[in-house]
């Protein structure tokens, strides 16, 4: 099992090297944030001053040995923008996005569970029929579009919710429904094809057999069964929502890390780019370092592979 | 029973929410913003305009603003004068200013914030000019500070004014000495209306009113929140909702501001949109239709200005002046400019389709128009995408490639490759004194240099050259007045750089949380305008 972990461990670093170079080229080749800073009427003199200031003056070379050299010792540079720490800038917003994502989780589970038990018990039926139509529709609903409708609804026709912002518990709701509903349609298809799955296996005929209820077949026996790769796929979703969280919130004004990378590649804040890409690929790989590690435990052949 | 007993402690619990959220007190002057730019809390660490919006409000500035007409007005000095020699400058500070940590606001002060900000590890976006200008800084007494310029520099105190740029912030010497830039930057300390409290990174910086009457007025709240909210739709719902007074808009929000019974406050002269021809002295286009003047005359009068202020912009925008110039502008003659404006910037399609055609054109040409808009004036590429359909109309073929500011600026530096002989959409901002764009426009030492280059400098060129020299260092008022207006002849007559409206910032108001304010021409940003901000009651809405 060490082993296997060792191993894991290792591979994750030969992925955050090759990602660290492939950020650090790609940031840029967008452009110099130096443009982005300069007024519009600066002097060549003046960026030229910039550009020193920022230490973007060196060779490109010479700032990639800076930037893997300071890498190693946890050091990811100084934010363009906001002159701090990227690392301290990046921690300083992800407890933000660390809040919305475990209710956004536990949102799409309550309403994704019961539509997919639903729509495999009621295969073909109507039931069904509606069922994927809400997934089809929270495929296809983009984040930002459903964010607007409901501050619209819910804050302004109704008064009922605050329209953005961190805050008390209301504050939750609508960003919380929000990136839910984009984690619904998946997760609920993903219920119905497991159950389904299930349903058709020897050990629920044979509950039937003995004359089990319907109720108790579907809850006891098959649910369980069929939740294993829903909970399999909770770490991916999870790494989802952390890094894919931007639109949500930027539509409601969250300072998460997700409106953070925005930021950086608006601003081409070089380092704040590299620190936040490649923070939440080691949040992403140690999810799934945890994940593939329970699963090991769960099922040796894994680990023997 | 527990079900309903969970749903009743979550409902109160988001009542209870919502009551908190939506009655964010009335105390508490909420502005909501679509940027917060680099949210430091230290003149010399940002470098472009958002720090108005938040570093105003706590700093005062050597010179101030004219607030009703816009321009510069007194600041932390009350007056300056100018040296018989006209190489230095001496400022007569205000009496029995105080920073917030109670602290005398004093000449050492100002010495030291000038020579701060000048300083290698200053990256605002005027410094290097600051640098180039000041000789040396000289502490005369408490009150009074001399700043020798090099040469003479007849607009060197204009530029100390928020109105032109932000680099006479005046920082407390004292207290940066005592807990570093990191404490200061942590808790920073202003003379300012508002006192600093609380700053949160990506979301909001709080500041609280202070106690005593101050020189720039005497804020009505007891508390300024700035929000960051980058979504314009979230702030409109936070104003329509009262969950902020008053927020940024764009002019596509107009006509929703006007339907959701929110007010609008707009504030004039904040920048020109502007189009420009670039490189078109330079040999290796000296065959372009664009080189001829009677060309360049056509396709402005192919534009339907009026069309564009009242459908692009909800008739929120002004008919231009020539470029750079604004109704509040100083050293030029406004009334004279007015009327050529009228005249010269009018739609006459008839008149450019004749124009082509002397040139040689009569079924028109092909041409490149490189389409772009500044950080925070997106609607620039809907006015850049009017334009070019006004060209097509008198048969121009226009090329046009709209592409983001962070590709497009560098485009602009150095050997301008890509745009030699093409057009582009461009902007001035709203400034009283115009001579930094002349500068970086029209002159041969300018970074875009649209009349010619030190290299290669035609005569338009050498004449704006002349005449910029004269703008800048000429002390005789009639003479500069003189200089001025045939910078602007210049300019105008070459329709090089043509205007197209003259923009505002706009603002949505929610009346029942701000009272009826009005804004200072040509700074968008309401840093400077917090504290005369009234309460709805105090003066209401018409």
């Amino acid at each position: 099992m060490q082993r296997y972990i060792v191993r894991r461990v290792l591979q994750g670093v030969v992925v955050l090297f090759v990602l660290a170079l492939v950020v650090f080229a790609l940031a840029r080749v967008t452009g110099n944030p130096a443009d982005l800073l300069l007024a519009e009427d600066a002097t060549a003199e003046d960026r030229a001053h910039l550009l020193k200031a920022l230490g973007l003056d060196r060779p490109v070379h010479e700032q990639l040995v800076l930037f893997i050299r300071g890498a190693l010792h946890g050091d990811l540079g100084q934010s363009i923008r906001y002159r701090k720490p990227a690392v301290e800038v990046f921690f300083d917003r992800l407890p933000n996005t660390l809040t919305l994502v475990p209710l956004a989780l536990a949102a799409a589970i309550v309403v994704s569970i019961p539509l997919g038990l639903l729509a495999a018990v009621y295969r073909g039926t109507f039931i069904d029929r509606v069922c994927g139509t809400i997934a089809v529709l929270g495929i296809a609903t983009p984040s930002f579009w459903l964010g607007i409708v409901l501050i619209y609804v819910f804050s302004i026709q109704l008064g009922w919710l605050p329209s953005a912002r961190m805050g008390g518990p209301s504050h939750y709701v609508l960003p919380v429904i929000t990136l839910a509903a984009f984690l619904v349609a998946g997760m609920m298809r993903l219920v119905r094809s497991s159950v389904l799955e299930v349903l058709e296996s020897e050990f629920v005929k044979l509950a039937r057999i003995k004359g089990l209820s319907q109720t108790v077949v579907i809850w006891k026996h098959c649910l369980r069964n069929a939740l294993i790769p829903v909970v399999t796929l909770f770490g991916v979703f999870f790494a989802l929502l952390v890094t894919g969280a931007i639109v949500t919130e930027t539509v409601f004004a969250w300072p998460g890390v997700g409106r953070l990378t925005y930021e950086a590649v608006i601003f081409r804040d070089y380092p704040l780019l590299q620190a936040v890409i490649l923070l939440k690929a080691i949040i992403v790989l140690g999810v799934n370092l945890a994940v593939d590690v329970l699963y090991a435990y769960l099922d040796p052949r894994v680990r023997y592979a | 029973m527990r079900i309903p007993l969970a749903l009743l402690v979550t409902l109160s619990l988001l009542v209870g929410g919502v009551a908190l959220a939506i009655a964010a007190d009335r105390d508490t002057l909420i502005i909501a913003l679509d940027t917060l730019g680099a949210q430091v809390m230290d003149p010399i660490a940002d470098t472009r305009a958002p720090h108005a919006h938040y570093h105003a409000p706590l700093w005062d500035s050597l010179v101030g603003f004219d607030f009703e007409k816009g321009g510069v007005g007194p600041g932390v000095a009350e007056r300056w004068t100018l040296a018989p020699d006209g190489k230095s400058w001496t400022f007569y500070l205000r009496k029995g200013q105080r920073f917030h940590n109670g602290d005398p606001l004093t000449a050492h002060d100002v010495k030291f914030s000038l020579e701060r900000i000048m300083s290698p590890e200053s990256i605002s976006s005027g410094a290097a000019a600051l640098r180039r200008a000041v000789d040396r800084i000289e502490v005369v007494d408490d009150l009074t500070v001399r700043v020798h310029t090099e040469g003479v520099i007849p607009h060197f105190a204009a530029s100390l004014s928020r109105a032109v740029f932000m680099e006479g912030t005046v920082v407390p010497k004292k207290y940066i000495e005592t807990v570093g830039v990191k404490g200061f930057r942590e808790k920073p300390v202003g003379s300012g209306p508002w006192k600093f409290v609380r700053n949160v990174a990506g979301d909001r910086i709080e500041f609280e009113a202070v106690d005593s009457p101050h020189w720039r007025g005497t804020p009505q709240f007891k508390r300024l929140t700035l929000l960051l909210v980058p979504e314009q739709s979230t702030r409109l719902a936070m104003v329509r909702t009262g969950e902020a007074g008053i927020a940024s808009i764009g002019p596509e929000a107009i006509k929703e501001v006007r339907s959701g019974g929110m007010k609008i406050v707009t504030v004039p002269g904040t920048m020109q949109a502007i189009y420009q021809f670039w490189g078109l002295y330079r040999p290796e286009v000296k065959n372009s239709p664009l080189t001829d003047v009677r060309v360049r005359e056509a396709l402005s009068l192919a534009i339907d200005r009026q069309q564009i202020i009242d459908h692009v912009m909800a008739k929120e925008a002004r008919w231009p002046l020539p470029f750079t110039m604004y109704r509040y502008s100083i050293d030029v003659d406004v009334p004279r400019w007015e009327t050529w404006a009228k005249t010269a910037l009018r739609y006459d399609p008839a008149r450019a389709r004749k124009l082509l055609a002397e040139a040689g054109y009569p079924t028109g040409f092909p041409m490149t128009f490189w389409n772009t808009a500044l950080p925070g004036t997106p609607f620039m590429v809907q006015i850049g995408e009017a334009v070019a359909g006004f060209w097509e109309k008198i048969g121009v073929k226009v090329d046009m490639k709209t592409v983001e500011w962070g590709v497009f600026d560098p485009m602009g530096r150095g050997e301008q490759k890509g745009l030699v002989g093409t057009a582009t959409m461009f902007r001035t901002v709203g400034r009283p004194e115009p001579s930094p764009r002349y500068s970086t426009t029209l002159t041969s030492k300018g970074p875009q240099h649209l009349f010619g280059d030190p290299a290669n400098c035609p005569a338009l060129c050498q004449e704006a050259d002349k005449a910029y020299d004269a703008v800048v260092s000429e002390r005789d008022d009639a003479k500069r007045l003189a200089a001025s207006n045939r910078m602007i002849e210049l300019g105008a007559n070459s329709w090089v750089v043509v205007p197209i409206i003259e923009g505002m910032g706009y603002w949505a108001v929610n009346p029942q949380r701000v009272g009826q304010f009005k804004p200072i021409p040509g700074r968008h940003e309401l840093g400077d305008v917090a504290e005369r901000i009234p309460r709805p009651d105090q003066r209401p809405w018409p």
